[in-house]
């Protein structure tokens, strides 16, 4: 690990805070070019970083050797001692000038056309595939944290960092949006790398709608929502180790997709669908998503610019 | 936070809507953060819609990174953003403005092969 952050990576903004650090967007001043610096603070002892840290750490420059398209590449990890007791952790990653959500929004009327979403999701499901096959959960999926470069290539951000973050950090109270949350996360049970899966779902509805699918307010608003669109799930899916009760919602039958994401082909409903399972075993895995019909006819494989 | 660095937070950002209403709030578009930089040079510069709400409230577009004379038509340019580019342009930003390695945006656009980029700034 480097020693020399602030010389090399002058911050110019900061673009995120949060209950584990502070998120800067950089300028490199050798190459000229931005990046984006995440910073976490962990207590240290007489032997120096925690095992967990170097770990975590050591699995993200493992994941950067594959050089994979669709993750954003980690540049350089630095790490600066600022007390006996405390470490600064910096990752230095590349910073990809769009995100999702601007995307969306700069998209003219009437939206993305169905093969510029299909090749989106093509290439977002490519690099969770990469992840979940390096037992990478992501946990926080969002139009925010998934980048679009100008020519149009899907660069996924934040991964792996959940775990440093939640290894060290005390929890601050923030704001963070419980809208791409599935079902397991928000009844506080366990989960794995399905969550992705769940928030893809609610991705690729939102690449129709221009609007995010389901927009609660609370982990119960947002659990209702949900059912209001997939149903209420039959008494054996509930999982038995949450607190909160099935008989707290009302016995929704679900509805047709295409009540919500209107222009949805049929191959493509039936993907979302099975993205949008209750049942964490029972969701399309990434790799499984990318064998789907949806993605079979040929005239989608252009890659249109931005 | 003062107004200025949430400006320059929301522009980094993309939030068009935070960045309006800032600016209706006060923030000084050209007023610098607590990192020395506008808005401008440091928004995400694949958002349009950010650029051109800055500038429509008579941000400067010909500043210059104080410590690598980057202008954001050099970011612009080498990220391959062509909408703004041409906003930039169109609000007088200055095409043949070289950075501290000498380089004009057309030449970053070139070197990271963006030829859109490339067409639109060698017709000016």
């Amino acid at each position: 690990m480097a020693h020399a952050t602030s010389i090399q990576y002058e911050p110019v903004a900061e673009i995120g805070g949060g209950a584990y650090g502070t998120v800067y967007k950089a300028r490199d001043t050798e190459s000229g070019q931005f990046v984006a610096l995440k910073s976490v603070r962990v207590q240290t002892d007489q032997n120096g970083l925690p095992i967990s840290t170097v770990r975590e750490v050591a699995l993200l420059r493992r994941l950067e050797q594959f050089d994979h398209p669709n993750v954003v590449r980690l540049m350089d990890v630095c790490a600066t001692q600022r007390s006996d007791q405390e470490t600064k952790v910096t990752l230095v990653f590349e910073h990809v000038d769009q995100d999702l959500k601007t995307y969306l929004e700069r998209a003219p009327a009437p939206g993305l056309s169905p093969g510029r979403i299909k090749d989106l999701m093509r290439q977002l499901l490519c690099g969770l595939t990469f992840l979940h096959s390096n037992r990478v959960m992501h946990r926080d999926l969002k139009p925010e944290n998934i980048l679009v470069t100008s020519q149009g290539q899907v660069k996924l951000a934040d991964f792996g960092l959940a775990r440093i973050y939640s290894c060290h950090m005390a929890l601050t109270p923030v704001v963070v949006t419980l809208w791409y949350r599935p079902p397991e996360v928000l009844l506080q049970s366990s989960y794995a790398t399905p969550v992705d899966i769940w928030s893809t779902g609610c991705i690729f509805a939102e690449m129709f709608r221009r609007k995010p699918l389901f927009c609660g307010e609370s982990e119960v608003d947002q659990l209702g929502k949900i059912f209001e669109v997939i149903g209420l799930p039959p008494e054996d899916e509930w999982p038995t180790d949450v607190t909160l009760s099935r008989k707290n919602f009302p016995p929704l039958m679900p509805r047709p997709i295409a009540d919500f994401v209107s222009e949805i082909t049929e191959q493509g409903a039936q993907l979302l669908l099975n993205m949008l399972t209750f049942d964490p075993l029972k969701r399309i895995s990434a790799l499984n998503a990318l064998e789907h019909p949806y993605f079979q006819d040929e005239e989608t494989l252009t890659q249109t610019k931005s | 936070m003062t107004l200025v660095d949430e400006l320059a937070t929301a522009a980094a950002k993309g939030n068009t809507a935070d960045v309006e209403y800032l600016l209706q709030e006060g923030a000084q578009v050209n007023g610098v953060n607590c990192f020395g930089r506008t808005a401008l040079q440091v928004m995400m510069m694949g958002s349009t819609p950010v650029a051109k709400v800055l500038l429509k409230y008579g941000a400067d577009p010909n500043v210059a990174d104080t410590s690598t004379g980057t202008t954001p038509l050099h970011d612009a340019a080498r990220t391959g953003f062509v909408d703004t580019v041409r906003l930039l342009v169109e609000y007088l930003a200055d095409p043949q403005a070289r950075d501290n390695t000498n380089c004009r945006p057309i030449d970053l656009a070139r070197a990271n092969g963006h030829e859109d980029v490339v067409a639109f700034l060698e017709s000016l």
